[in-house]
């Protein structure tokens, strides 16, 4: 399962959003996610593949961006 | 009027999520009408350490009642409040024909808060020692979350006040909310409290009191016995309890029956001592609620007393009953339903009130349970074992007194 997978099951299961509207594209404001759900989201991410996501590092916009950064830093505990 | 150029409040209203139900408030005054106690032993183990505790747990489920993306953001305390403020609003026929809440406020009172979010936060940080913990842990934990969730539920778009006071926290809710419509503030508001700390760490903190009761021999059920001469503690309940309060104005407006009228309220310090109760406070607070009323100590017919079924507490209740009422004392019925649904702490002044609002509606007076040897300090009208039919009942009075030395007194009228 890749991280965007991750996330869309988790946006599907835990907060009700429809598939269809979980794209790369899509902003956390899109998907009507306040900024406490976006770092409740975050905590589960960071749970899931044991990262520690710097809280400078919670400026994204889109699903695609925190895919990249989640992608990056797990890429990074690789190295 | 209750008193010139005021208005009138009445109940019109009542949810309750309790240790004896939380689907028909009727349904379960039956049930303590009759005696029926909802104490039970829980045999729980928590890192290993095994715990038996007498408590009396309300069992429900918010799944499908409340939104799933709410939920997550609520902690145990928070969803009975909700459900209790719809069951509330419901029962008010509010619910049913689109009726604008936006100018309805939300008075609520809660202890504690979201303690088993603040159970959680520790387990996170002293036993899997790791900071990771969840970001929503502060609005889940502040005790004015219920009543945010509840004015997000509904849109309510009047004032949002939570009390902490303890065990009369939803007493003064009620009674702060009553004067507020009665001024002329507020037209309407949910009025009640929330509690849920039949956890690990709170259950070890009131055990630590030495105040917790200890299982009768009859049964746990048996084990919490206001005014009678074995009593030896309390036992900690769960729930919330809301009543919607309304003006004569809106009652009337809307052609409703209300389920009774709150005439009067009187809150004081005992200023003495943090845990110990003193009579000079409790009659203090009696007194201005009488005269709240405008009512002759004589009126009442009924106290629902905070008796918790501690030695110190109930005697001393009795005694500041026995100052205010001289001799007319001795022909109050008096009763403690802590017997039966144990001490939900800040939601206990609720359910306590609205079970007086409804034993005012119905005629019919709960009991105190299991007082089976009659304390001769507590030698007053103090119902045992079963209700008693009094379709005469008229004026009723509803005690609440909590460490801190704050004590609120609620005397509502049969309409």
């Amino acid at each position: 399962m890749t991280s965007f997978d991750y996330i869309r099951q988790v946006l599907i299961d835990k907060y009700e959003i429809e598939a269809d509207v979980i794209t790369s594209e899509a902003t956390f404001e899109n998907l009507g996610l306040d900024s406490l759900t976006m770092v409740e989201l975050m905590f589960d991410v960071s749970e899931k593949y044991g990262i520690e996501i710097p809280t400078d590092r919670l400026d994204f916009k889109t699903l695609g961006e925190v895919v990249v950064l989640i992608d990056d830093m797990l890429n990074a505990q690789n190295i | 009027m209750t008193n010139l150029g005021q208005c009138r409040v009445f109940v019109t209203g009542i949810g309750l999520v309790s240790p004896h139900g939380c689907d028909d408030a009727n349904q379960i005054f039956d049930k303590l009408y009759c005696g029926k106690s909802a104490i039970d032993l829980v045999c729980t183990e928590t890192l290993g350490i095994k715990r038996s505790s007498l408590v009396a747990p309300a069992n429900f489920d918010p799944v499908g009642k409340i939104p799933k993306t709410q939920l997550l953001l609520m902690d145990r305390v928070s969803q009975m409040a909700l459900l209790a403020a719809n069951q509330a609003l419901e029962n008010a026929q509010l619910l049913s024909n689109n009726t604008k809440l936006a100018s309805t406020g939300i008075y609520l009172g809660c202890g504690l808060g979201g303690s088993q979010t603040i159970e959680n936060v520790y387990h996170t940080l002293f036993v899997k020692k790791s900071c990771a913990v969840r970001p929503a842990s502060v609005p889940l934990i502040m005790p004015n979350a219920s009543a945010g969730h509840i004015s997000m539920y509904h849109k309510l778009g009047g004032p949002s006040q939570t009390y902490s006071v303890a065990c009369a926290s939803s007493s003064i809710a009620i009674g702060e909310a009553f004067r507020a419509i009665r001024d002329g503030y507020l037209g309407r508001v949910i009025a009640g409290g929330t509690e849920a700390m039949l956890n690990f760490g709170s259950m070890a903190s009131w055990d630590a009191l030495t105040v917790l009761a200890k299982e009768h021999p009859e049964g746990a059920y048996a084990s919490c016995r206001p005014f009678s001469k074995d009593r030896n503690g309390l036992v900690l309940g769960e729930g919330a309890a809301m009543l919607i309060l309304e003006s004569e104005a809106l009652v009337t407006a809307r052609n409703i029956q209300p389920l009774a009228e709150i005439i009067g309220y009187g809150a004081s310090s005992d200023s003495h001592n943090l845990t110990q109760p003193a009579a000079e406070g409790q009659v203090r607070a009696m007194r201005l609620a009488l005269v709240d009323a405008k009512l002759d100590p004589t009126a009442i017919g009924y106290i629902n007393a905070h008796a918790t079924g501690t030695q110190a507490g109930d005697k001393i209740e009795i005694e500041a009953i026995k100052l205010v009422f001289a001799e007319h004392a001795k022909r109050i019925a008096i009763s403690s339903t802590k017997s039966m649904h144990g001490h939900l702490l800040g939601a206990a002044g609720a359910l306590e009130f609205a079970i007086t609002v409804m034993a005012l509606q119905k005629g019919k007076i709960p009991p105190t349970a299991h007082l089976s040897q009659p304390d001769p300090d507590c030698a007053l009208d103090c119902i045992p074992h079963v209700g008693r039919l009094s379709p005469t009942l008229k004026y009723a009075l509803s005690n609440s007194f909590a460490f801190g030395g704050s004590n609120a007194v609620l005397i509502a009228q049969r309409v």
